[in-house]
């Protein structure tokens, strides 16, 4: 212990009296403007009308007992008090202690037995009469006292009590007591006075010096102050060697903001912010900043950053996190091959990763063409949809299955997904086909009995009407395939192959065209910019009807980009309960794409009158239905129905060469040759090879006859 | 004429601190600090799992003031000021846990424990001419004046805490606690200038009592209805419980001189063999019989005052028990010795 120790306070209590600059002069210490409120002001030295007697004998106690914190603290609240006394140099050669009991109740001071303080000091006066306590051990003692309230009343969130102590003792408020100048910024802010509160913390980094405690500073004042308020804050930075105290919290707050904007698309990170973060993120590699970066940039639908900042994250640690971001960006390439791999180690960890596999999982299956899976993955698949139980992907295992013809095991997965939600019709309507592939009529009529008003295709499996089943479209196995679908069967099967008994005529099939549904879908209205289609937001399985029309119709048109029509389908009717106009509008314009892609006409046609549709979407909606009727009535061989559409949408729309190519084919068909001839002439005259072809087709036929 | 009386005049006061002296012996107020008085100054309730409460605290600081111990009082009042008085209406909140951080764990304030530490505060500060405890006492008074005193059908009620009592908080509120009518304050309250017309309240409480008379025994319930004529009030045990067995010593302390009242009280809670029966009014059955002299001697006060009935050798000498009691029965000694001597 020695004098320097006391130079060291350089900042003084002096200038946190707090007293509204006309008060001042009398009472420094108790000043209160006229809302009772605290006020912190830039003191002027009280007049040294007298020079007043400094009681040191707190401060000899302490150096005696070489309490360094107490002796700073009493320095200061001296110096507060008396602006013209120095600190003595003699410190430890003070007389020597004549007062063994006064020490005695020091010593209790000095470990923060207040009340025993008090006690002692009322049993020596009842003793001794003539004994007055020193009047610094009086102050020290209701300093003492004071700040423990103020502390207990500020855990208790009684803000008006801490302002008021703070106001009775203001030399609680000096630099070594940061903690109580900070909840009393905190009670300021707390009963809507945010300059009072701004005005503290201003105090303290004007006059405080610890660098800790400066840096603690902005940063609890972050939690009490608007930005502006901080931002004026962070001019008061110091600067050693060029670099700001501050760094450390400016890094924070990048992090603070890029983590809120990876949650939420719509906050706007300043560039600045960003790019401090980014710099950060090289600089240190640390896991968890490239992962904040990875999920905003996704978030954004900014892939190759996000892409590469996951792929950082995972080097840097490899954790389930930053796993799924890697699997997004992979899913958003459609790459879900690779996405599965990456969430195969951590397929288990938590729901999010479980979601994010099972997302991956759902769309390898439901790729087209049906990719051959390797036994390994496929097993894999089953036992995280078994576990999960998921309904989607056993869906999607089931069209799996029946793309390779293992129509036993489809019914399995289809079973399974209708045990695990009963009233799925997607599942149902699987089970639905392969009892008609399997030939088992009386299942087929039990389930159509169930499903009576409740799925138009599940009624029309097995009818002429039926659309090809769309979500698993008839895809020629490849010599290899039978082996692995066999693992996909939940349990061990003997794979049949069914007769398929909706074996088609192709040979005088036209080219399908290449147009109609699904090229329309992909011109989504304006409604989809708004960043609703973020892939994230509907590669995980939330049902429909949970959701709010907005967000149905944003997941509808998500659904579409991920080629899941049938579930998008479903969502924009839960947007047709909207009751705006619009969103019901583009609900029905949504559904209405859905069941043309997924190659339902009729629910098409209907899902566009659903709501009222602008001129030029009907136009769009019904040119397509009708191209799409034209060409499966001509599928079934209802070559006449196939013309009658075609005129139909020949009134609206000027016709496409590759629909008069159909027309020409149907008047074959027809047995018209002339009018055949007529239309395909002039289709093949555009240059068209379909065309051409169309025409050498007549040209056989004429000459066969 | 009693010091409670005697506020007015500087003279008086000295009386009060010599006669507070005799009130309780120091030997009394040794044994019991040394058992419920922790260093720190905290009144510790053993009775209940060794939590302290403003009540208690506002106990501590009557009976250290009547046993004339100024250094306990100081001790016991700096905690309560640092720990409980900690509301932003300048109330102290009731209940301090020694086992939890913060120590508070109910932050609603009980307006007896305010009633007790001002009416001690006040007390000591005209005895001691300490402006600090005055300051205090008025401060603490105004505030539950304001935020607690109110007239409701005709009567001026206080309600047992800020929250979850008045006329909107209960169904049939509001419900009042008439052990919470701590008499013998109230004189002392309207002196210090608050705003509050204390003895107006302390009337309705006797006029309540008068009305509150239940069951077989015709004892008034801890928790009454004030909705209407008063019924014990839904939601709380409709018993005569530990609190209320505390009302006839309140009464008698403040000389409320109501007779008649304190009879049927003293009859309705008392066994033959002068122990204390506690009541469930719904059922009509005893659900506690209580032995300890700090119950009983209420009892035996009761008798004394009204038929100058000596008191029971046994009752006369004090050890301490559990904190509820024993603060209950250091009441009872110090009445008896200032006002019923001859019943000694």
């Amino acid at each position: 212990m020695s004098v320097s120790f006391a130079k060291s306070v350089s900042v003084i209590a002096m200038s946190l009296v707090l007293a509204a600059p006309m008060s001042l002069g009398s009472d420094p210490k108790v000043a209160t403007d006229d809302a009772g409120d605290l006020i912190l002001a830039q003191a002027e030295p009280s007049a040294p009308a007298a020079t007043p007697e400094v009681d040191e004998s707190a401060l000899r106690y302490f150096a005696r007992q070489g309490d360094t914190r107490r002796l700073e603290i009493e320095i200061a609240r001296l110096r507060a008090l008396y602006p013209d006394w120095v600190p003595p140099t003699d410190l430890l050669s003070a007389p020597p202690q004549t007062d063994p009991e006064l020490d005695a109740i020091w010593d209790l001071y000095s470990q923060g037995r207040l009340a025993e303080v008090r006690q002692k000091i009322a049993e020596r006066q009842s003793a001794d009469s003539g004994w007055s306590p020193p009047a610094d051990l009086i102050d020290r003692l209701e300093l003492a006292e004071a700040r423990e309230r103020l502390i207990n009343a500020s855990d208790l969130k009684q803000y008006d009590t801490v302002i008021k102590v703070a106001s009775e003792k203001s030399e609680l408020l000096t630099c070594s007591e940061v903690d109580v100048l900070w909840r009393v910024a905190e009670a300021f802010a707390q009963t809507n006075r945010e300059q009072r509160s701004f005005d503290t913390y201003r105090y303290v980094l004007t006059n405080c010096e610890n660098p800790n405690e400066r840096l603690a500073t902005i940063q609890n004042a972050s939690k009490n102050l608007s930005r502006s308020h901080i931002d004026e804050l962070l001019k008061l930075e110091r600067k050693t060697a060029g670099i700001g105290e501050f760094e450390p919290f400016r890094d924070d707050l990048a992090r603070a903001v890029v983590a809120e904007a990876g949650e939420d698309e719509k906050v706007v990170v300043p560039a600045e912010q960003l790019t401090r973060l980014e710099q950060l993120a090289e600089r240190e590699k640390k896991a968890s900043d490239a992962l904040l970066l990875g999920w905003y940039y996704l978030r954004r639908e900014n892939i190759d950053p996000a892409e590469k900042w996951f792929r950082q994250a995972f080097e840097a640690e490899q954790t389930a996190s930053a796993a799924r971001g890697i699997a997004l960006v992979l899913i958003e390439r459609e790459k879900f091959a690779d996405a599965e791999g990456i969430m195969y180690r951590w397929r288990a960890d938590d729901d999010d990763s479980r979601s994010v596999y099972l997302a991956a999982v759902a769309n390898l299956l439901g790729t087209e063409p049906r990719p051959a899976l390797s036994p390994d993955v496929l097993s894999s698949i089953v036992t995280e949809v078994a576990a999960a139980k998921d309904v989607i992907a056993a869906n999607q295992l089931g069209w799996y299955a029946r793309a390779w013809q293992q129509h036993e095991t489809a019914k399995a997965w289809f079973n399974l997904a209708l045990q695990w939600k009963s009233d799925d019709e997607e599942a149902a309507y699987g089970l639905g086909v392969s009892y008609f592939q399997l030939g088992q009529t009386a299942e087929l009529a039990a389930m159509k009995q169930r499903w009576q008003g409740r799925s138009e295709r599940i009624q029309l499996i097995g009818t002429e009407a039926q659309a090809p089943a769309t979500t698993a479209p008839m895809v020629t196995p490849p010599q290899t395939a039978t082996a692995a679908p066999q693992t996909a069967a939940p349990a061990p099967q003997t794979v049949q192959t069914a007769p398929d008994v909706r074996v088609r005529d192709t040979s005088a099939a036209p080219p399908r065209p290449s147009t109609s549904a699904p090229q329309v879908a992909t011109r989504a209205p304006q409604t989809r910019s708004s960043s609703t289609s973020y892939r994230r937001g509907c590669s995980d399985f939330v049902h429909p009807e949970t959701l709010a029309p907005e967000a149905a119709l944003a997941r509808g048109w998500c659904l579409m980009d991920l080629n899941r029509p049938l579930e998008a389908a479903q969502a924009f009717e839960v947007a047709l309960r909207s009751r705006t106009d619009r969103v019901r509008s583009d609900a029905s314009y949504g559904q209405s794409l859905a069941y043309l892609r997924a190659g339902l006409v009729n629910e098409a046609a209907v899902a566009a009158t659903k709501a009222r549709q602008e001129p030029s979407r009907t136009i769009e909606l019904q040119t397509s239905i009708l191209a799409e009727r034209a060409l499966g009535a001509f599928e079934r061989g209802r070559y006449a129905e196939a013309l009658l559409a075609l005129d139909q949408r020949a009134q609206i729309a000027p016709e496409r060469v590759d629909l008069m190519v159909l027309r020409g084919y149907a008047y074959m068909k027809l047995n018209r040759l002339g009018d055949a001839s007529r239309v395909l002439e002039a289709a093949a005259g555009t240059g068209n090879r379909d065309a051409i072809r169309a025409l050498a087709d007549l040209r056989n036929q004429l000459n066969g006859q | 004429m009693s010091w409670r009386g005697l506020l007015a005049g500087l003279a008086s006061l000295c009386m009060v601190s010599s006669m507070a002296n005799a009130a309780i012996t120091q030997q009394e107020w040794a044994e019991y600090s040394a058992r419920f008085v922790s260093a720190e100054g905290r009144v510790v309730d053993d009775g209940n799992g060794g939590i302290s409460h403003s009540e208690g605290q506002g106990y501590g600081l009557l009976l250290s003031f009547l046993g004339g111990n100024r250094p306990d009082f100081e001790r016991i009042w700096s905690f309560t000021q640092r720990e409980l008085l900690l509301r932003d209406d300048n109330l102290a909140a009731w209940r301090w846990d020694p086992n939890e951080k913060p120590h508070i764990t109910d932050l609603n304030n009980a307006s007896d424990g305010d009633i007790l530490i001002a009416y001690s505060l006040a007390l000591a500060g005209a005895a001691w001419k300490e402006e600090r405890f005055t300051t205090s006492a008025k401060s603490i008074a105004t505030a539950l004046g304001r935020s607690s005193v109110f007239a409701h059908q005709d009567k001026l009620l206080i309600l047992p805490g800020v929250a979850g009592f008045g006329k909107d908080a209960r169904p049939d509120g509001p419900v009042v606690n008439l052990s919470y009518w701590v008499f013998e304050a109230f004189p002392v309250l309207d002196q210090l200038g608050t705003g509050t017309d204390w003895t107006d309240l302390s009337r309705s409480g006797v006029s309540l009592l008068e009305e509150a008379s239940f069951g077989s025994r015709k004892l008034p319930a801890d928790w009454i209805s004030a909705e209407a004529s008063p019924r014990p009030a839904t939601g709380f045990p409709a018993e005569f419980g530990y609190n209320a067995v505390r009302i006839p010593l309140y009464l008698i302390r403040a000389n409320t001189g109501d007779k008649e009242l304190l009879r049927r009280l003293r009859d309705g809670m008392t066994k033959e063999d002068g122990s204390i029966v506690l009541v469930d009014f719904s059922s009509g059955k005893e659900t506690a019989v209580l032995r300890d002299p700090g119950y009983r001697i209420i009892s035996g006060l009761a008798a004394c005052v009204l038929d100058g009935t000596r008191l029971p050798k046994d009752l006369q000498t004090f050890a301490p028990t559990l904190y509820y009691p024993s603060t209950l029965q250091l009441l009872a000694l110090a009445y008896i010795r200032e006002e019923r001597r001859e019943c000694l």
